[in-house]
C-alpha cells in the first residue's frame, strides 16, 4: 500500500494522543484509587456507588441515633438505680413503721427520712439529660421541669404537679425500625409508655404514696402504713423494677441495632469497593504497559521520521 | 525524416517536458504538509509519428495535462463522515460541559491501599454533588428527630439544607449558562457555513472559469474540497456536481448553492424559549438536519440537557413541596406553626426560610403545640427520604436523581463512545485517501530524479545535434 508523506504524522499524532490520554486515566485511576470518578466513566457503577454511598450515610446517622440513645438510656438508669435505692429503703421504713414496736419518735424519725426521700425523687425525676439538656421524664413536653411541689409552712411536700405528658418520642436505629428509650413521668392514660412516678397500669404513684407514708408516719398511724402504705410501695417497686428491666431489654435493642448498623456499613463500603474501586495490580500493569507503548512509539517515530531517500542522495 | 532541426527540436520539446515534470514534482513535494492537497500528476505522451519511407518516425513527447489523482468516491465517504463525526463530537463537547456543571464526581482515598491487593480501600470514598447533600439533609432532620430540642442539630440541619439549596441554584446556574453557551455556538456554526457557502459558489466561478479554457483548475478543486469537508462538519450535505465541474449543495433539502450562485443562507432563529434552531434566511424555511455539529449542539442541548434540568427542576421542586406539607404542619419550640422550610419552586429558586435561617428553634420539628420536644414531624420529613414520590416516576429524592445521574452518564458515554469509533473511522478514510491522493517524499525524489536524467540527456541531445550541425556546416568549409 502507498504511504503518503504526512500520513506518518497524522497516525503518529493519533497515537500519542490516544496513549497519553491512556497513561493520564489509568494515573488518574492509580492516585484516586477509583475506576469510576464521572457519571460518564461507567454510568452504572456511578449510580449505584451513590445509591451505596446515601445508604451508608443512612446506616452511620442510625449509629448517631443509637450512641445518642444509648447515652440517654444510661442517664435513665442511672436515675432508676437510684429510685430502686430510694423505693427499696421507703418500704423496709414502711415494713418497720407497721411492726408497732417503733415508739412515736422512732416514727418522727421516720417520717423525716421518707421527707428526705420525696425531695430525692422530685430531684431524680427532674434530672436532665446531659447531652440535650432535655428533661428525661417530662414525656415530650420535656422542655420545663416535669414535676413542680406544693410545700407547706415546713417546707415539706405537700402534693406535685406533672407538667409534662405521657407521650414519648420514637427514633430510627434501623430501616423500619424505630424504639423509644424515653419514660414519661407519669401515664395516667392506661396505655403507651408507663409513667415512671405514676402510672395508672401498675397502680404506681410514688411521690403521693410518700407523702402518705410520711403523713401516716407523723400521726402514728400504724394500722394504715400497714394496710396501704406498705402494699402500695409495693407497687411503686416493681414499677421501677418494670423500668429497670424495659430499659436494659431497650439497651440490648440498641447494641443489637448498632453492631448491624457497622457491619451494614462495613458490608456497603465493600460494595463501593467492588464497583468503583481501580483494581490496583491491573491498573498498575496497564499504565506500564501504556508507558512502554508510548515510549516504543515515540522512538519508533523518531526512527521514521528520520528517514528518507534524501539520506542517500548525493 | 526529422533532420537535424527537427531533432534538435524534439530535443527542445523534451527539455520543456522534463522541466515541467520538475516543477510538478516541486509543487508536489512543495504541498507534502498542505491539509487537503492532492498530489498532481504530469500527463505526457509521444508526439504524432512522422511517416517516412523507412516508415513511422517518433518525434518525441508533449505534456498533455497536469492531473489530479483523487478518488471521489472517498472523498464522498469523507464528507459524510464529517457530518456524522461533527454530530457526535459537538455532543460529546456539550455534555462534556454539562458533566462539570453537574459536578457530581467521585473523591478517592488515593493509592493508599497495597498494590498487592485486588482492590485499594474506598473507606474514604465520597462524592461531591448533590446526592451526598441529599443524604446529609435527610440524616441531619434524624438527629433533629433524635434530640428534637438540641439547637445544634438544628443549625447543622439549616446549614446543610443551605448548602444543598445553593447547590441546585450553582447547578441550574451553571446549566442555563450551559444552554446559552450552546445557542452561541449554534450561531458560530451557522455564521461559519454561511461563509463556507459563499466560499464555494465563488470557488465553483473561478472552477468554471479556470475550466472553460481547457485546463484543470487542481488547486481550487482542492480548496472547495476542503471547503465541503469543513461544511460536512457543521452540516449534513448532498452535493452534486454540473457538468462545467461547478458543485451545487443542498442542506436539510434546500439546495443553497448552484453553480457560482448562493440561493439561500442559514439562519438561526428563536424557537420561542431562547433557544435557537435553522431555517433558511430568505424563504424562512425550517430545516432539520441530520448531522453536523450544529445538530449536534442541538440535539444535545433539547435533548440531555434540557431532560438533566427538568429532572433537577422537578426533583427540586418535589422536595420544596413534600418537605413544607409536613414542616408547616409541626409546631416550633417556640409553639409557632403554618411556616415553610424552603421557600422558592423549583431548581433556581429554591432557598431555606430566612427566619429558619435566623432562628433554629423555629423549625417546627413537633406535633404539638403543647408538647416541644415531640419529634414526630421531624421524623416524618426524615421518612420523606425513603418515600417514592409520584411526581419523581414514583421514586424516592435520592434514587431519581441517581436515576438522572446515570441517564446524563450514559448519554454522554454514547457520545464518547460514538466520537472515539468516528475517529478511527476518520482515520481510516483518510489513510486511504493519503494513499492515493498524498505526496510521499521518497516517490517525489524519484520522480525527481528521472525528470532530471531525462532533462540531462535530453540536453546532451542537443549538444550532439549541435555538434552534428557544426561537423556539417565544416564540411562546407572544407
Amino acid at each position: 500500500m502507498r504511504v503518503a508523506t504526512n500520513s506518518y504524522t497524522g497516525s503518529m499524532l493519533n497515537q500519542f494522543n490516544n496513549l497519553a490520554y491512556k497513561q493520564a486515566s489509568l494515573q488518574s485511576e492509580v492516585s484516586t484509587g477509583l475506576s469510576v470518578q464521572a457519571p460518564s466513566d461507567d454510568p452504572g457503577a456511578m449510580q449505584n456507588t451513590l445509591q451505596y454511598l446515601t445508604e451508608t450515610a443512612t446506616q452511620k446517622q442510625y449509629g448517631s441515633n443509637i450512641k445518642t440513645l444509648q447515652t440517654r438510656a444510661t442517664s435513665i438508669d442511672s436515675v432508676l438505680q437510684s429510685l430502686q435505692t430510694i423505693t427499696s429503703r421507703a418500704g423496709e421504713i414502711a415494713t418497720s413503721g407497721a411492726s408497732g414496736t417503733s415508739s412515736q419518735t422512732d416514727l418522727g424519725n421516720y417520717a423525716d427520712e421518707v421527707n428526705k426521700l420525696i425531695n430525692q425523687v422530685v430531684t431524680a425525676a427532674n434530672t436532665k439529660d446531659s447531652a440535650s439538656s432535655q428533661y428525661l421524664f417530662g414525656g415530650t413536653a420535656a422542655t420545663a421541669a416535669p414535676f413542680t411541689t406544693t410545700t407547706d409552712a415546713n417546707g415539706n411536700v405537700t402534693a406535685v404537679t406533672y407538667n409534662g405528658n405521657s407521650s414519648v418520642n420514637q427514633s430510627e436505629i434501623g430501616v423500619n425500625l424505630t424504639t423509644s428509650v424515653d419514660v414519661p413521668g407519669v401515664n395516667t392514660d392506661g396505655s403507651g409508655a408507663r409513667g415512671l412516678i405514676t402510672d395508672q397500669q401498675s397502680g404506681a404513684d410514688l411521690i403521693n404514696h410518700l407523702i402518705s407514708l410520711r403523713d401516716d408516719l407523723d400521726s402514728g398511724d400504724t394500722t394504715t402504713i400497714s394496710s396501704t402504705d406498705s402494699a402500695n410501695l409495693q407497687l411503686d417497686e416493681n414499677n421501677v423494677a418494670y423500668q429497670v428491666a424495659n430499659n436494659g431489654v431497650v439497651q440490648n435493642q440498641l447494641t443489637v441495632a448498632a453492631t448491624f448498623a457497622t457491619n451494614s456499613t462495613s458490608n456497603l463500603n465493600t460494595m463501593i469497593s467492588d464497583t468503583s474501586s481501580a483494581n490496583m495490580v491491573t491498573t498498575m500493569v496497564q499504565l506500564n504497559q501504556a508507558q512502554t507503548a508510548y515510549q516504543a512509539a515515540l522512538e519508533s517515530s523518531v526512527k521514521i521520521m528520520n528517514l528518507s531517500l534524501l539520506n542517500y542522495l548525493s | 525524416m526529422l533532420g537535424l532541426f527537427g531533432t534538435l527540436n524534439l530535443a527542445s520539446r523534451s527539455l520543456q517536458t522534463q522541466m515541467t515534470g520538475v516543477e510538478v514534482t516541486g509543487q508536489n513535494i512543495a504541498n507534502a504538509s498542505t491539509t487537503g492537497y492532492s498530489r498532481q500528476r504530469v500527463d505526457i505522451t509521444s508526439s504524432p509519428d512522422l511517416t517516412t519511407s523507412a516508415g513511422q518516425e517518433g518525434t518525441g513527447a508533449d505534456v498533455t495535462g497536469i492531473q489530479q489523482v483523487v478518488n471521489s468516491l472517498l472523498n464522498n465517504q469523507i464528507q459524510s463522515q464529517g457530518s456524522t463525526s461533527g454530530y457526535w463530537s459537538a455532543q460529546q463537547t456539550a455534555l462534556q460541559s454539562v458533566e462539570d456543571g453537574l459536578d457530581e464526581y467521585l473523591n478517592g482515598s488515593g493509592s493508599s491501599s497495597s498494590t498487592s491487593s485486588t482492590s485499594s480501600s474506598t473507606s474514604s470514598t465520597t462524592d461531591t454533588g448533590i446526592s451526598s447533600q441529599l443524604s446529609a439533609f435527610f440524616t441531619d432532620l434524624q438527629s433533629v428527630a433524635t434530640s428534637p430540642t438540641s439547637v445544634s442539630a438544628r443549625q447543622t440541619l439549616i446549614g446543610d439544607a443551605q448548602t444543598l439549596a445553593a447547590s441546585f441554584n450553582t447547578i441550574n446556574t451553571k446549566l442555563n449558562s450551559t444552554t446559552d453557551s450552546l445557542n452561541a455556538s449554534v450561531s458560530t456554526g451557522v455564521a461559519s457555513a454561511n461563509k463556507l457557502l459563499t466560499d464555494i459558489a465563488s470557488l465553483n466561478s473561478e472552477i468554471s472559469s479556470a475550466e472553460a479554457s481547457g485546463g484543470n483548475a487542481n488547486d481550487l478543486t482542492d480548496a472547495r474540497e476542503q471547503d465541503l469537508e469543513n461544511l460536512s462538519q457543521l452540516t449534513n450535505i448532498t452535493t452534486g456536481t454540473d457538468t462545467n465541474g461547478s458543485v451545487n449543495v443542498t442542506i436539510g433539502g434546500q439546495t443553497l448553492v448552484s453553480g457560482n450562485t448562493v440561493n439561500d443562507t442559514l439562519q438561526t432563529y428563536d424557537s420561542g424559549n431562547g433557544n435557537l434552531l435553522v431555517r433558511t434566511a430568505t424563504g424562512q424555511t425550517s430545516l432539520t438536519l441530520s448531522g453536523g455539529s450544529i445538530q449536534g449542539t442541538i440535539d444535545a442541548r433539547d435533548g440531555t440537557l434540557a431532560t438533566l434540568k427538568g429532572s433537577l427542576n422537578s426533583l427540586a421542586g418535589t422536595l420544596i413541596t413534600q418537605v413544607n406539607a409536613v414542616h408547616s404542619g409541626g409546631y416550633s419550640l417556640t409553639g409557632t406553626t403554618g411556616s415553610n422550610f424552603f421557600t422558592g419552586s423549583d431548581a433556581s429558586t429554591i432557598t431555606v426560610n430566612p427566619a429558619l435561617v435566623s432562628d433554629p428553634t423555629l423549625i417546627q420539628a413537633s406535633g404539638s403545640a403543647t408538647a416541644a420536644s415531640d419529634n414526630s414531624v421531624a421524623l416524618q420529613m426524615a421518612d420523606l427520604a425513603s418515600t417514592a414520590q409520584s411526581t419523581l416516576n414514583n421514586q424516592t429524592f435520592s434514587d431519581n436523581y441517581n436515576s438522572s445521574v446515570a441517564s446524563f452518564g450514559t448519554a454522554l458515554g454514547d457520545a464518547n463512545t460514538q466520537v472515539t469509533d468516528q475517529t478511527k473511522v476518520a482515520t481510516m478514510l483518510n489513510t486511504q485517501r493519503s494513499s492515493t491522493s498524498g505526496v510521499n517524499i521518497d516517490e517525489e525524489m524519484t520522480n525527481m530524479l528521472a525528470y532530471q536524467r531525462a532533462y540531462e540527456a535530453s540536453a546532451q541531445l542537443v549538444t550532439t545535434v549541435n555538434t552534428m550541425m557544426g561537423d556539417t556546416l565544416s564540411m562546407k568549409t572544407a
